[in-house]
């Protein structure tokens, strides 16, 4: 090891130190010029992204199936067989349907609830080396999307806009853990805050004490002022557990959120609220088992039995 | 010298960074993946000087905080990668053992990914960022870990001749 360095060594230390604690106090105290060094490298950065997005897609989505093998084994087992047939045709379409797809789903939703929105492709699944949960897809301020709008798939809240550029935006996904929406619980219509926890997995806590959650509870999006950051009646996830601890002051809840945030591809950026809140309209509707058909037989005994 | 050095990394850099927010940035992999650019700036400081590693470290953490991803402020990732550079460096400078050895190598770049990593998370704390459930922070860190321990031997013939040939400098292992 090395017992110390020379002057000059010191002197160029401590000035990269200083200077990186001046960009600090400079970002903090919202100096613009710093804020439009990061939107511009992001503006430079997406067109590349976009390319990078179409080519490596598939790869990645090999990579997150193999992630969730374990887990949906079982589901996979049962599916094979079925899929084994379609897979010959379906091959060269499979990334262009799984799309369609979402994309019919988040329709659907949004055309229930009159929400006006843009359609994205997701382009980035996010930093690796911070703790932030972001995505960041290839609509952009050119769209109509701003900061401050509600991101959704066919099955719920995906996030908010955190940031938009000219062709892209940066998305804050719901389980970020610096994620919070004022959300209630359908039928109930009790409020509170859900919180985002780094896993598909969030917390909800109650403003009431005087209330009570079960598990089955479908928690829906409670809307912000003016529908910005949130439109209201998204739905967000159900209640899995409920804490029930004595002696705490409101009453807190686990939430299973809806979106796979593993497999996003696209996503509508809601860009108009509907005049009227949906209330409960866009609760997911159970699944209706299929009827079994039954059928009866009569036998009639005959009248003279033959020997 | 040192400025010759730092103008010769940056295309570099540069490309390593492209590729991280373009490509690696495509692939959902267990625990979240692993960072390319950062494992690849502490292995690049591991390769040099103290000094040059405390450089290349205010390079590489000026690149990480204009990544529209990073969340703290601009200036978080500069001050801890400046930090990282050099001890990294400082550890095994002089010391042909430790520096000449590719299994210490990749442990210390490894284990330098999550002690950076987790004094980002800290510093992030004293900034006022939040930071999630225990559990998803240990899954993260341990994780970065793990993938720095699976792309450092891939990466580090690479990085030491290409280390090698710029800067003509014994660096190959």
């Amino acid at each position: 090891m090395r017992s110390g360095g020379d002057n000059r060594g010191r002197l160029l230390l401590i000035s990269l130190i200083v200077t990186s604690l001046f960009l600090i106090t400079l970002d903090l105290r919202g100096v613009q010029v710093i804020t439009g060094l990061r939107n511009g490298s992001q503006s430079a950065l997406s067109p590349v992204q976009s390319v990078a997005s179409t080519i490596f897609r598939p790869v990645g989505n090999f990579f997150s199936d193999v992630t969730h093998l374990g887990r949906t084994r079982g589901e996979i087992n049962k599916l094979k067989a079925a899929n084994e047939k379609l897979r010959q045709t379906l091959i060269n379409r499979k990334n262009a349907d799984a799309e369609l797809t979402q994309l019919k789903s988040v329709l659907d939703l949004a055309g229930t609830a009159q929400y006006k929105v843009v359609n994205a492709k997701v382009i980035s699944l996010g930093s690796t080396s911070s703790f932030t949960q972001t995505i960041t897809i290839d609509a952009g301020t050119n769209d109509g999307v701003r900061q401050n709008m509600t991101v959704i798939t066919g099955l719920g809240l995906v996030g908010v806009v955190k940031m938009s550029y000219p062709s892209s935006a940066l998305v804050q996904l719901t389980t970020d853990p610096a994620f919070h929406v004022g959300a209630r619980v359908a039928g109930s219509q009790q409020i509170g805050i859900l919180s985002g926890q780094g896993t598909r997995k969030a917390v909800l806590q109650l403003l009431d004490n005087q209330t009570t959650l079960k598990v089955g509870d479908v928690i829906l999006a409670r809307g912000s002022q003016n529908n910005r950051p949130f439109v209201p009646g998204v739905p967000i996830g159900e209640v899995t557990t409920v804490d029930n601890a004595a002696g705490a002051v409101t009453q807190t809840a686990d939430v299973k959120l809806y979106v796979n945030f593993a497999a996003l591809s696209v996503v509508a950026v809601v860009v108009g609220a509907p005049k009227s809140d949906p209330r409960d309209a866009l609760v997911p509707r159970p699944p209706v088992p299929t009827p079994v058909p039954t059928v009866t037989i009569y036998a009639q005994p005959s009248e003279s039995p033959t020997p | 010298m040192f400025a010759r050095r730092f103008f010769i990394s940056f295309p570099i850099f540069a490309v390593i960074y492209i590729l991280q927010e373009s490509v690696v940035s495509q692939f959902k992999i267990f625990g979240g993946g692993f960072s390319l650019f950062l494992i690849f700036a502490l292995l690049w400081s591991a390769l040099d000087t103290p000094e040059m590693g405390a450089l290349t470290g205010f390079g590489a953490g000026l690149m990480m905080d204009l990544s529209q991803t990073a969340s703290g402020p601009m200036g978080q990732w500069t001050l801890i990668m400046i930090l990282a550079g050099f001890v990294i460096s400082y550890l095994g400078y002089g010391d042909d053992n430790f520096r000449g050895n590719p299994i210490s190598l990749v442990f210390t770049v490894a284990a330098g990914v999550a002690i950076t990593r987790f004094i980002y998370l800290i510093l992030g704390l004293l900034l006022g960022s939040e930071i999630g459930s225990a559990w998803s922070v240990f899954a993260s860190l341990f994780s970065s870990a793990f993938w720095s321990v699976a792309v450092v031997p891939l990466l580090m013939p690479v990085v030491t001749r290409l280390h090698e040939a710029l800067f003509d400098v014994k660096s190959r292992i």
